[in-house]
């Protein structure tokens, strides 16, 4: 008899919770090949596969590396080959384009700045142009999009996270097997308000290249290795214990690489990953879930478990040919993926499944679709500066602002709650 | 007399002279009057091949071998724009890498990328270019020859006289060339010394005009400066060839969405290049003949991106250098006059040096060995090949070499020739090895890849005739090919990492058509040359259910045309080309990304005297905006201006 009752309003509670979804996909397109596109999905459907062209009536140039929301009705989109910073609103149309920070990489916001990860030695800043001999980080003031300051920190930075008033950058040192350096291992940890470095946590693990999530003081980091003689491995590095001046503030996990990998809306990280070497020609596929906080509680004994919700790791190894991105919606809660599909000249796909994991569909879209935007009631997705919040403010566990009935865990006046709907 | 000449000529003389070629009784005659032999041996007829020669080839609006090539039925063009771009031939839809390109019969190689850039070889020196699908059915060819999918004979000019020239040239673009050019003909030897020296900015304009696109841009680093001198000798049975090109030039990226100049991926290439080779073709008695060579190649790249103005990627200065070492021996037996068999071997030794990161020395011996035969009875012809390859390869890199290569592959031609109809079948069997930067490019190369392989059906129309002032020729020819195994470079599954893989299937039919009409009396010479082709060139990689399954091959047009006009009347020459290419896809992902349908004419028009010249050309008449790779726009309407001075 329950189950009679439970089906409609599971389905109901589908149907309330698919009519929030909303979702921007960067599509890289072919590098050299001008042919970048952005993917907009609503309720379902995709709406438009040429989103920015037909708001704007122009490409958005070569080889997208990220997009992020930088404001309630602003975001923004490095375009590495471009050398571009578009911004952009939440309708798609343009704002502004700079071409202040050439090899753009990975972003990070404030709400008030934007910090933007190089590979470049030099930025045209207020106060002229600005050189350095390894990466930078470059921070831009959101009022008038000009790079204010900039921060040097390891050869070719990538990944990089806002938390209590500090960035968090992981240095790869990507061109090592070309220009005449090693590759990097450290975290260069910067002061967000004065760009000056306050040190560099070396972690020993190199090049830590790929994509890098959040969750509160949480970060997952990839390591791809060298492609010969070291293996890809990744870890989650703790920006609390660090800034505490900890020694142990990352936890290396060993042989679980997670090339591709996304926050959840309770505070853990699901991770595609796979290994490679240029010795055996093969590769090792894997898929992680892990919960950062009993993995360090633990000292590494639990939190980790090799199987996605429902059967997103199934399909995931079964319907995908070249994964190419996860996602989950900080929402909703509903989990996408993307698949390059092959040849990296057809059109890529994205799949969908409810938060519990379970199939919903995939949609056609573009080539090399990359990274994921959802739009909502937006806050700045780092951790801003800890203090106390407004007593009827709720946050989930990413810093977002949620609705006092939000289900799951939220943090209300610096406590959790469980919010469990009573039906 | 000529024709029977012409019949045995073939047979007896080394098959990198020029054969079919009858001195005219006109002693004062330039290349305008040398007439080309209509009799041509059916053995010919056996192979799907098209040649332009003497005059015709000079009347083409031509600046590289690449020009002359595009007119041939069945041929695409690669070319990433300008003088200084990279231009590869793809015949069939096979692929650069499986057009052999040789030089008066010894095979040009690259034993780094496998490919020939089109653009280093000059028409000035050239007698004929000629293109054969499959490979060319002459009685005493090396193993090499047998060793691709398509090739191109390029066949220097044996010099008739003595002569000093010299040309310049003015062209749009900021383009000057300078040209020289001596020869020498005693009883005993011939021989030339010819040197051009270019340079051009290369700065041309372009426009993207589409729904969401209006650019207007000029190419930048689009320039090219080069020298290329070279020689050749010749004496009796023996002949030989030296060539030496040195050039700068900048290698221009995509033209992509940019604010304003200021980053503009800077890479800039020299080459060095430089070969030596002798052939010794003997025939003992109407029964034995034997044929020996031996080139030496030298190669230097550097390719550097530490500029500035190169944000973008890494900052490389890298040098390459390649050595090349080749002997080939072939005999020819001929017991009967209905039948010749050929036997040879080839041996050639490569190796590849550089500065790039994690890289050591590689070297790779490679042999090829041969049997062939050639029948011809009553005007039906056979022949036959089985050609045996050998590849090993030497290195200290860490992934070690790849297991060596051997590998058998046949070929079988068939044909009957009536009353100036041939009707011809052949198959062949041929794959192209993967090259020294497949198997071990830093952070690429991939030490288990398989060979490309290839297989060619064939089934063809030829008719000739020489009806008074009239010459006639037309020939058709349909065609299946597959490839399997293709070597690209993908990123790897759930990876960043690129690499080099065997991915994919292609399944092709076409069809070629050719004709040729010439007409001549007294001071009255005009030609028409038509060639067009058809082709369906289908995606075949994973299973039906892919998305891109039995799709059209990204840049494969479906058609393409060429017809040439030639009208001469005493010391003028006027000739007009017209190329027409039907739309390409260049991706699958939307039926919206496509390169246009393209139309290019060009114009020729030369006055020749006993003592100086002068040449007017207008490339793209019509100013045509069009690309042969998305984002890297061709030039557009251009002319050149030419005297030539001639002692």
């Amino acid at each position: 008899m329950k189950r009679i009752y439970l089906f409609p309003i599971l389905a109901l509670l589908a149907l309330t919770a698919f009519s929030q979804e909303r979702l921007i996909i960067l599509n890289e397109g072919n590098w050299q090949s001008n042919n970048a596109r952005i993917s907009y999905f609503e309720d379902g459907r995709i709406v438009s596969n040429k989103w920015f062209e037909q708001a704007n009536g122009y490409g958005i140039g070569d080889t997208p590396n990220d997009i992020i929301q930088v404001g309630a009705d602003l975001i923004a989109i490095a375009v590495n080959w471009s050398n571009i910073i578009q911004y952009i609103r939440t309708d798609g149309t343009a704002v502004a384009a700079t071409e202040d920070i050439p090899n753009n990489r990975k972003m990070a916001t404030d709400g008030d700045f934007l910090y933007i990860t190089s590979y470049g030695h030099e930025c045209s800043t207020v106060s002229g142009l600005w050189e350095c001999t390894r990466g930078y980080v470059a921070k831009v003031d959101l009022k008038t999009f000009k790079v204010i300051k900039c921060c040097e920190v390891g050869y070719e930075p990538e990944g990089i996270a806002y938390y209590d008033g500090c960035l968090f950058v992981a240095n790869t040192g990507g061109y090592a097997f070309q220009e005449d350096h090693e590759y990097e291992t450290t975290v260069s940890i910067i002061d967000a308000e004065t760009m000056t470095k306050i040190r560099d946590v070396d972690t020993g693990v190199i090049n830590l290249y790929g994509k890098m999530s959040q969750t509160g003081q949480y970060l997952c980091i990839n390591s791809p290795g060298d492609y010969y003689d070291t293996p890809a491995c990744s870890m989650i590095f703790d920006c609390r214990a660090a800034l505490d001046g900890s020694d142990e503030c990352f936890m290396i996990l060993d042989d679980i690489p997670a090339t591709y990998n996304c926050a959840t809306t309770d505070g853990k990280f699901f991770a595609i990953g796979s290994s490679f070497s240029y010795y055996t020609y093969e590769y090792r596929f894997n898929t992680a879930l892990i919960d950062p906080k009993t993995l360090f509680e633990t000292d590494g004994a639990d939190g980790l478990d090799d199987c996605l919700p429902g059967t997103v790791s199934a399909d995931i190894k079964s319907k995908l040919s070249s994964p190419y991105g996860i996602y989950v919606n900080p929402y909703s809660g509903y989990i996408y993926a993307t698949d390059a599909n092959g040849d990296f000249n057809s059109p890529g796909k994205l799949h969908q499944w409810t938060p519990e994991g379970t199939y919903v569909g995939s949609y056609k879209i573009y080539i090399n679709p990359a990274h994921f935007l959802a739009l909502g009631d937006w806050k700045p997705a780092g951790v801003g500066r800890i203090g106390m919040q407004r007593e009827t403010e709720c946050f989930n566990l990413q810093g977002m602002k949620v609705p006092q009935d939000w289900q799951g865990i939220i943090i209300r006046n610096g406590k959790k709650y469980i919010n469990i709907k009573h039906q | 007399m000529n024709r029977i000449l012409a019949f045995i000529l073939p047979i007896l003389v080394c098959a990198s002279v020029p054969v079919c070629h009858a001195s005219s009784q006109d002693s004062i005659s330039r290349a305008l009057d040398e007439v080309t032999i209509t009799a041509i041996h059916s053995e010919r007829r056996l192979v799907t091949g098209q040649t332009i020669q003497g005059s015709d080839l000079q009347a083409l609006s031509s600046t590289s071998i690449a020009d002359a090539l595009k007119y041939f039925a069945g041929v695409q063009i690669k070319d990433y724009g300008g003088l200084g771009g990279l231009k590869t031939i793809n015949v069939r839809s096979l692929g650069a890498q499986h057009t052999g390109v040789f030089i008066d019969g010894v095979r040009l190689t690259n034993a780094q990328n496998g490919t020939v850039d089109l653009g280093k070889y000059s028409l000035s020196t050239l007698e004929s270019i000629s293109l054969y699908n499959a490979n060319r059915l002459n009685a005493c060819q090396s193993a090499s020859e047998y060793a691709s999918g398509a090739t191109v004979y390029m066949q220097t000019r044996r010099p008739e006289n003595d002569s000093l020239t010299v040309q310049v040239k003015g062209a749009s673009f900021h383009t000057y060339t300078g040209k020289f050019n001596i020869q020498k003909a005693c009883n005993k030897w011939q021989g030339f010394v010819d040197a051009e020296y270019t340079d051009s900015k290369g700065d041309y304009p372009f426009r993207y005009k589409s729904r969401y696109e209006d650019t207007i841009g000029v190419r930048a680093n689009s320039d090219i400066e080069y020298l290329r001198v070279e020689g050749a000798m010749f004496s009796g049975d023996f002949q030989s060839h030296i060539y030496y090109y040195t050039s700068e030039r900048g290698c221009p990226g995509g033209v992509v969405r940019r604010l304003s100049d200021k980053y503009d991926n800077v890479g800039r290439e020299w080459d060095r290049d430089f070969f030596v080779q002798g052939t010794w073709d003997h025939a003992f008695s109407s029964m034995h003949r034997l044929k020996a060579t031996a080139k030496h190649t030298r190669e230097y790249l550097r390719y550097c991106t530490d500029y500035p103005e190169n944000q973008n990627t890494a900052r490389v200065d890298n040098h390459y250098r390649q050595n090349d070492s080749y002997v080939a021996l072939s005999y020819c037996l001929s017991p009967a006059s209905w039948l010749s068999l050929n036997t040879g071997a080839d041996a050639r030794w490569s190796d590849l040096t550089s500065d790039l990161k994690f890289f050591d020395r590689v070297s790779r011996f490679d042999g090829k060995a041969v049997i062939a035969g050639l029948a011809e009875w009553r005007g039906v012809s056979a022949a036959a090949s089985y050609l045996c390859q050998y590849y090993k390869d030497d290195t200290k890199i860490s992934v070690g070499a790849a297991d060596p290569l051997f590998k058998a592959t046949p070929s079988v031609s068939l044909s009957y020739t009536v009353h100036g109809f041939t009707v011809r079948a052949w198959y062949k069997q041929i794959f192209r090895a993967p090259t020294l930067n497949d198997l071990y490019y830093t952070q690429a190369g991939n030490r288990n890849l398989k060979p490309e392989f290839t297989r060619q059906w064939n089934l063809g129309l030829e008719y000739h005739a020489a009806p008074g002032r009239w010459v006639l020729s037309a020939q058709a020819d349909a065609y299946r090919n597959d490839i399997t195994d293709r070597i690209v470079c993908l990123p790897m599954k759930g990876t960043y990492t690129w690499s080099m893989l065997n991915y994919g299937k292609t399944l092709c039919h076409g069809l070629n058509g050719s004709t040729t009409m010439q007409y001549r009396s007294g001071k009255w010479m005009a030609g028409v040359t038509a060639s067009c082709t058809i082709q369906d060139d289908r995606n075949r990689t994973g299973s039906a259910d892919d998305d891109s399954w039995n799709m059209i091959i990204c840049y494969s047009p479906k058609f393409s045309s060429g017809v040439t006009a030639m009208g001469a009347w005493r010391f003028l020459t006027l000739s007009v080309s017209e190329l027409h290419v039907s739309e390409r896809m260049w991706s699958y992902a939307d039926p919206e990304d496509i390169l246009k349908p393209y139309d290019n004419i060009d114009m020729k028009l030369s006055a020749d005297f006993p003592h100086w010249g002068v040449c007017f050309e207008v490339n793209d008449l019509l100013d045509v905006q069009y690309e042969l790779i998305q984002r890297y726009p061709m030039p557009g309407r251009n002319f050149k201006l030419s005297l030539t001075l001639k002692l």
